[in-house]
């Protein structure tokens, strides 16, 4: 008796997606949130900002008001010339509002400084330096002794796993590496908060979702207050505990959506996917209004039937 | 050097007059005396070297035999004018430098000095002699007068228009890491200007070459004979042949002042920020 066929194609239960390689990362003393407390410090608060540039005719932002608890991740989207950017380099103290006030852990922030860190769009990451050189930047500034520099800085890049590279300088780097020596040199600094403008705007598809990836890593090991700002939607679901959608012309507050998924996020996982698909389709349809009250026109593109209606006629009027 | 060949055979050929236009071989001469060797390439029907010496035996016991090389006029003459050149190339990079950078930092100062230096830069350097001589006399004042106004105000210029090419995100990521005051300028700001700085200190080294050349032909300051002097001293003995190799001298030390020095701390500089291609 013939043994029975093997099935060419065994339909087996999917397997549970794989855990993700544990990568033996120590999380230095000096980036643990303070003994006792998972949330030690980083509690920002924006109350009532207002901004406007070029007289009072364009009004960036209007009394915009947001509280990042300590260790949330808070994303920002709107459209372009929202006003979000804006909102972001006056959190940081590099622009002073008209008025309202940037609090931080109950203290009034003013001006500039490295409690809290930027990651800018396009790095600004010192060229004469190296990428470690570039991350033990702020300790200098700082006059943290040399010895203890070195040690922070070897576990900074430890961190982004950017050892190999910590010599070469920063246009010898990859666009995304680049990013990630930019992020060191902002968690180097122990800061209460990390601020990032766009970070991942300019980099290719492949990239952005490596360094999601690792930002979420990131920010599940040091349990950093996160204030994000994005043009995309997709990233922010990826990310954030919560998302705040920008009004524009004025910039104000539209809308907010609590992104209550567990992290850290598999962002493959299909039942995640769904409530990703959910949580975009309101966001976007509201970034879509604020685009068409902008433009002053409502355009949305056609569907491809529509579009391709035509095709079959063409070539009758002749 | 198809046209040197030529040059040479025509006169040689024609029989031109060395007095009229000297030939190669002539300007030749006149450079390899002016280092102390003694050579007739120039005259027809000889080897060329050693120079037989003049049959005047008096005359030629009266001077030295041989100079030590450091003692040829040519020589010193570089070096004079080196020393000139390295202190006014000093005076006016600081000079100008400090301006620069107060253009760049004050709209106020940019307002007011900008249009005046593009002015000056329209004005040839030898055109403060007068002034110079007035206002100095004729002595090492005066040409380091001629060669600082002559190349100040082109690194000014330089240096302002480099600095403005900083891009802006520079200071802020300084700022937030917490360089404030003097440290932005010194850790961030000066490094991120050294593109510009490299540039300028280019510009300004061949403004003040020239401004110091052409002082030097006009300031005949007996005690130190500078390159200037001697093409000077070439013309009045109408010596056409030192007029020439003067010249070229003047533009070989140019050139690899240029090429040598100011054009590879340039090279060195964008390559360290990528700027290179």
């Amino acid at each position: 008796m013939r043994a029975p066929a093997t099935p060419i194609l065994t339909k087996s239960a999917p397997e549970p997606p794989a855990p993700r390689a544990e990568r033996p990362v120590a999380i230095p003393t000096w980036a643990r949130p303070a003994p006792g407390t998972t949330t030690g410090r980083g509690q920002l608060v924006l109350s009532g900002i207002s901004k406007s540039f070029g007289g009072t005719s364009a009004r960036a932002l209007r009394d915009v008001s947001i509280t990042c608890a300590p260790g949330e991740f808070v994303v920002v989207v709107g459209p372009s010339g929202c006003g979000k950017s804006t909102l972001l380099n006056v959190a940081a103290g590099m622009i002073t509002p008209d008025s309202g006030t940037v609090t931080l852990d109950g203290q009034t922030a003013d001006g500039p400084g490295p409690d809290r860190a930027m990651v800018f769009q396009d790095h600004g990451l010192f060229p004469w330096l190296t990428a470690a050189q570039n991350i033990e930047f702020g300790l200098k500034m700082a006059g943290v002794p040399r010895s203890e520099r070195e040690g922070r800085v070897e576990d900074a890049l430890r961190l982004v796993h950017l050892v190999p590279k910590r010599d070469k300088l920063i246009h010898e780097l990859s666009g995304g590496m680049k990013q990630r020596v930019s992020i060191a040199r902002a968690l180097v600094m122990n800061p209460a908060v990390l601020l990032m403008d766009e970070p991942f705007a300019a980099l290719d598809a492949q990239t952005r979702t490596l360094l999601h990836e690792q930002l979420q890593e990131l920010w599940c090991q040091t349990h950093k207050t996160i204030l994000f700002v994005t043009h995309s939607v997709g990233e922010a679901v990826r990310l954030a505990d919560r998302i705040i959608v920008l009004h524009a012309h004025p910039g104000r507050i539209r809308r907010e959506v609590q992104v209550s998924l567990p992290h850290p996020r598999n962002f493959d996982s299909s039942d995640i996917n769904q409530l990703v698909k959910l949580v975009r389709k309101e966001i976007e349809d509201e970034v879509n209004r604020v685009n068409a009250e902008m433009a002053e026109t409502y355009w949305k593109p056609q569907s491809p039937a529509d579009l391709g209606a035509d095709s079959g006629l063409m070539g009758d009027g002749i | 050097m198809l046209i040197l060949a030529s040059w040479e055979t025509a006169y040689r050929v024609i029989g031109w007059k060395l007095w009229v236009f000297p030939a190669p071989s002539h300007v030749v001469d006149s450079l390899l005396e002016m280092v102390g060797v003694h050579t007739a390439f120039g005259e027809p029907l000889h080897t060329g070297w050693p120079r037989p010496l003049p049959e005047d035996r008096a005359a030629n016991a009266a001077r030295p035999q041989v100079e030590p090389w450091y003692g040829t006029p040519l020589v010193k003459a570089i070096s004079y004018s080196g020393v000139r050149l390295v202190a006014g190339f000093a005076i006016s990079v600081a000079l100008g430098g400090t301006i620069g950078l107060l253009m760049w930092r004050f709209d106020a100062v940019d307002k007011m000095l900008g249009p005046l230096f593009l002015g000056l830069q329209t004005l040839p350097s030898v055109c403060w002699v007068p002034l110079a001589v007035l206002c100095f006399g004729i002595n090492e004042k005066g040409i380091l007068f001629v060669l600082i106004m002559g190349s100040f105000s082109a690194i000014s210029l330089v240096l302002r228009d480099g600095l403005r090419t900083i891009p802006p995100l520079y200071p802020r990521a300084g700022l937030m890491l917490g360089a404030r005051g003097w440290k932005l300028y010194w850790y961030v700001l000066l490094p991120a200007s050294l593109p510009a700085l490299a540039g300028s200190l280019r510009t300004g080294f061949s403004f003040a070459w020239r401004s110091l050349m052409g002082a030097e032909l006009i300031f005949m300051v007996e005690k130190w004979r500078g390159l200037g002097y001697l093409l000077q001293m070439g013309r009045e003995f109408s010596d056409i042949a030192r007029v020439v190799a003067v010249m070229i001298v003047m533009v070989v030390i140019g050139m690899l002042a240029d090429r040598w020095v100011f054009a590879i701390v340039q090279r060195r500089v964008q390559e360290r920020f990528g700027l290179g291609t």
